[in-house]
């Protein structure tokens, strides 16, 4: 059984008894899963590869339900909502539950558009209130100093840090209540990468984050919770800075002081 | 001994490698020396002249050419919505299983020869048009729909090919802001996929304008300039293929050579701008 | 109605759309096969592989001549095409890489590909049909060949530069001749790449008529000397196809079944092959 500390802040998401499996798998990939996200903080999703953290991850905003065959089983409540429901609305799930991914996404359009991409998917139209917005989501991501004189050139010419700061804009301005980052650095150098630590660190006073991250370091350095994944289980989660300093479980602390993964 | 094999065996690759740039080169050669006489004589005329009467000596190539390029034309506009509707439909729609099959069957279909999509064309489409729109049946109308058919598995599977290229997670991402899948067809699969797509298009574009069996059967060789769509016609291909075995006389054959070089010259210039244009940078990576 | 609404309604209009232009485009394509296969069926008797061509309302015609020709023609092009499109393409990926030259040598070649095949039919009329006096079978081997040879040049190309460097430079490491290297390194993993594209481009050139309409010409009945006009499956099919009478015009169907059963399992036989290879 695992251990989970316990979440005394009021709670984004709270995972019951989740199963997933994958279209044509015989055995799921994350078996009987309870796990409570709290708000307005950063869970740290770590463990080896193929344990199961990203599909987790996916499976807060169905993004599995774009290839076939999935299957969900359990409850994923946000809102006092199973989104797992076959009725939930999709559409509207995604918008407030935003995903940035391990490499920077630019759309091939221009800066602007970018930004303003998904306010758009959302029926805003008005001039002035896209532009107010796509201002202070650049500002909010750190990066409108950069960006603010080229506007309307492609996205493409940026660079990856800023490619990804441009991805997380996009994402906030259309103010989500709850970010997924799915290794968001994996693919940057080491200063775009402390860029993107410090902008998530902020992110959290308006948003509540989940990260999955290969780098026990880097979960160490921006989390408030961590929770150890192993063969598709949670094996424990807590508080960051006992997590890896006292972890509860010996799988845990096997892990966090490399003796596998 | 190994030091001259190898010499030998590198320079002789070289020179058969090169050999296709002299093949090209000597066709144009060819094509333009034969031509000679017609240029000679006809001149511009010979582009701009509306009569083609051989037993008059009289050759204006200009209903050929508007045959050519009415015909063409009337392809791709009703090969391009076809073509998008099946790529979207393979890259993004269709089940998995319906997927392969499908996709595997449009590429079979492109292998098939162009004289058979002539042939069914002659026998099954012809009496169709005649029926519902009227005139003999062999016509403009008829050579260009029997075109697009000709074209269109070819221009569906390239357009699927550069469709799919779009990252998957390009794509994830426009469904993590709330994308529809046409949100994420119009924004960013085709944006992105922008050069591959017209590339295979004006690469149809120049198939379909040198295509000479799928359309000799059902056009009728006419010259004669027509805004009838249902009357017969004729275009370049058409018409060397109709008459080459014909031509009686100096000045004929040097016409349809000249015929010939305007093809080859139309056909290299739209697939040069096709390749070296729009999917350079496909090759390149 | 909201703008997500609305959102969801044009998705769904596109989505019938997209879907019903394929149901039309795939019917369309279905008709010609099943058109093709109907007739081909129905016109096919083993008297057609044993007999050649006769006048129209003889009883006994056939296809043997056209079959035969087809073969010869095709056949030399393949024999002569192959190898020079082979070595060419050695060169390209072993020798010119991606030099000017090589590159120029690339471009050309595709740019051949999609060029018209009726224009190669007179190239050649003019350089072998006039000096000769006459079509010949060779006449429409050359242009054959001409078609084929940036096919084979370019799909070598694209397979041998698909084997790993590190096997070449394993090989020079052993103190082995480049051409040696190339012939039993390279070629060796590219075999199965090298043979599809052989195959693919026999199937190809294969349904080529425009090209054989003014160089092999035709003949009815059986020639076996390529000196000679010539019958092929595909010129032939076009005669008869348009022709008045109705056992010429099945023997049309006939000629248009072989020819696609012909083609279609080359492309599919190079399929599989490199289905195989990539399960390896």
């Amino acid at each position: 059984m695992a251990t989970i500390v316990n979440v005394t802040e009021e709670k984004a998401l709270q995972v019951k008894d989740f199963e997933f499996t994958y279209a044509g798998a015989d055995e799921p990939s994350i078996k009987k899963l309870t796990m409570p996200i709290a708000k307005n903080s950063i869970t740290a999703l770590i463990g080896p590869s193929g344990c199961g953290k990203t599909t987790l991850l996916r499976s807060f905003n169905r993004m599995h339900d774009l290839y076939p065959g999935n299957n969900y089983k359990g409850e994923i409540l946000f809102k006092d909502k199973n989104i797992l429901d076959a009725k939930e609305d999709l559409i509207d799930l995604r918008i407030n539950i935003g995903m940035i991914f391990q490499k920077p996404t630019a759309f091939p359009m221009s800066v602007y558009n970018n930004v303003a991409y998904g306010m758009r998917l959302k029926g805003i139209k008005n001039k002035t209130e896209l532009d107010d917005r796509v201002e202070k989501a650049l500002k909010n991501a750190a990066i409108w100093n950069e960006v603010k004189d080229r506007l309307k050139h492609d996205a493409d010419g940026l660079s990856g840090g800023q490619q990804q700061r441009l991805c997380i804009a996009r994402a906030i301005a259309v103010e989500p209540e709850v970010l997924l980052f799915d290794e968001p650095t994996s693919a940057l150098d080491p200063i775009s990468t402390s860029g993107i630590e410090e902008l998530i660190v902020e992110l959290k006073k308006s948003v509540s984050i989940i990260i999955v991250t290969h780098n026990m370091q880097q979960a160490a350095r921006v989390s408030d919770y961590t929770g150890f994944m192993y063969l598709g289980e949670l094996i424990e989660l807590g508080r960051t800075e006992e997590l890896f300093v006292t972890p509860k479980e010996k799988l845990t602390e096997e892990y966090i002081t490399g003796k596998f993964g | 001994m190994n030091k001259i094999i190898d010499t030998v065996f590198a320079s002789s690759t070289k020179i058969i490698a090169m050999s296709i740039l002299f093949i090209v080169a000597w066709i144009f050669t060819v094509l333009l020396n034969q031509s000679m006489d017609s240029i000679q004589a006809l001149g511009f005329d010979f582009l701009t002249g509306t009569k083609w009467a051989p037993n008059l000596e009289k050759f204006g190539a200009l209903p050929a050419i508007y045959g050519s390029v009415v015909s063409t034309f009337i392809a791709m506009v009703l090969a391009v919505p076809i073509a998008i509707g099946v790529a979207i439909f393979l890259s993004e729609l269709a089940p998995q299983k319906v997927k392969a099959p499908v996709g595997v069957s449009i590429e079979l279909l492109a292998a098939i020869p162009s004289v058979i999509y002539g042939m069914w064309g002659l026998f099954y489409f012809v009496p169709i048009v005649r029926d519902v729109f009227g005139g003999i049946g062999i016509s403009m109308l008829t050579a260009g729909i029997v075109l697009s058919i000709m074209i269109l598995p070819f221009m569906a599977a390239v357009t699927r090919d550069a469709m799919n290229t779009t990252p998957d997670i390009l794509k994830e991402s426009a469904y993590a802001l709330g994308g529809t899948k046409w949100d994420v067809i119009k924004d960013i699969i085709i944006p992105y996929a922008k050069a591959g797509i017209i590339g295979s298009f004006i690469l149809a574009l120049g198939r379909a304008i040198g295509e000479t069996m799928a359309v000799t059967f059902v056009m009728g060789n006419v010259h004669k300039i027509s805004l009838d769509l249902t009357a017969p016609a004729t275009s370049i291909p058409v018409t060397l293929a109709n008459e080459f075995t014909e031509a009686d006389t100096d000045l004929y054959y040097s016409s349809l050579f000249e015929l010939s070089m305007l093809l080859l010259v139309i056909s290299f210039t739209i697939i040069s701008i096709a390749k070296f244009y729009f999917l350079r940078r496909k090759r390149r990576s | 109605m909201t703008h997500t609404q609305k959102r969801i309604i044009a998705n769904n209009i596109v989505m019938v759309l997209s879907t019903t232009s394929a149901l039309i485009g795939m019917g369309f394509l279905f008709w010609i096969l099943s058109v093709l296969i109907i007739n081909g069926v129905d016109a096919l008797s083993f008297s057609i592989f044993t007999n050649e061509g006769a006048p129209p309302g003889y009883e006994n015609s056939g296809l043997k001549h056209a079959l035969i020709g087809q073969f010869m023609i095709v056949g030399v092009a393949t024999i002569v095409g192959v190898p020079f499109g082979i070595l060419a393409g050695t060169y390209l990926s072993e020798y010119g890489q991606k030099s000017k030259l090589a590159e120029t040598i690339r471009d050309v070649s595709d740019i051949m590909m999609s060029a018209p095949s009726i224009v190669i039919g007179a190239f050649v009329y003019s350089i072998v049909v006039a000096p000769m006096g006459h079509f010949s079978g060779w006449a429409g081997s050359v242009a054959l060949t001409i078609i084929m040879l940036p096919i084979i040049l370019r799909t070598t190309d694209d397979m041998l530069q698909l084997v790993p460097s590190t096997l070449r430079e394993a090989a020079f490491a052993l103190g082995a001749p480049k051409y040696k290297v190339i012939m039993q390194v390279v070629y060796r993993g590219a075999k199965v790449g090298v043979l599809t594209g052989i195959l693919l481009g026999i199937a190809r050139v294969a349904g080529e008529t425009a090209p054989l309409l003014f160089t092999s010409f035709n003949d009815n009945f059986l020639n076996t000397d390529m000196g000679e006009p010539m019958a092929s499956l595909t010129v032939t099919m076009y005669n008869y196809a348009t022709s008045p009478y109705e056992d010429w015009q099945k023997l049309g169907w006939a000629a248009a079944f072989i020819l696609s059963m012909f083609i279609l399992s080359l492309n599919i036989i190079g399929r599989l092959l490199i289905m195989k290879r990539k399960e390896k």
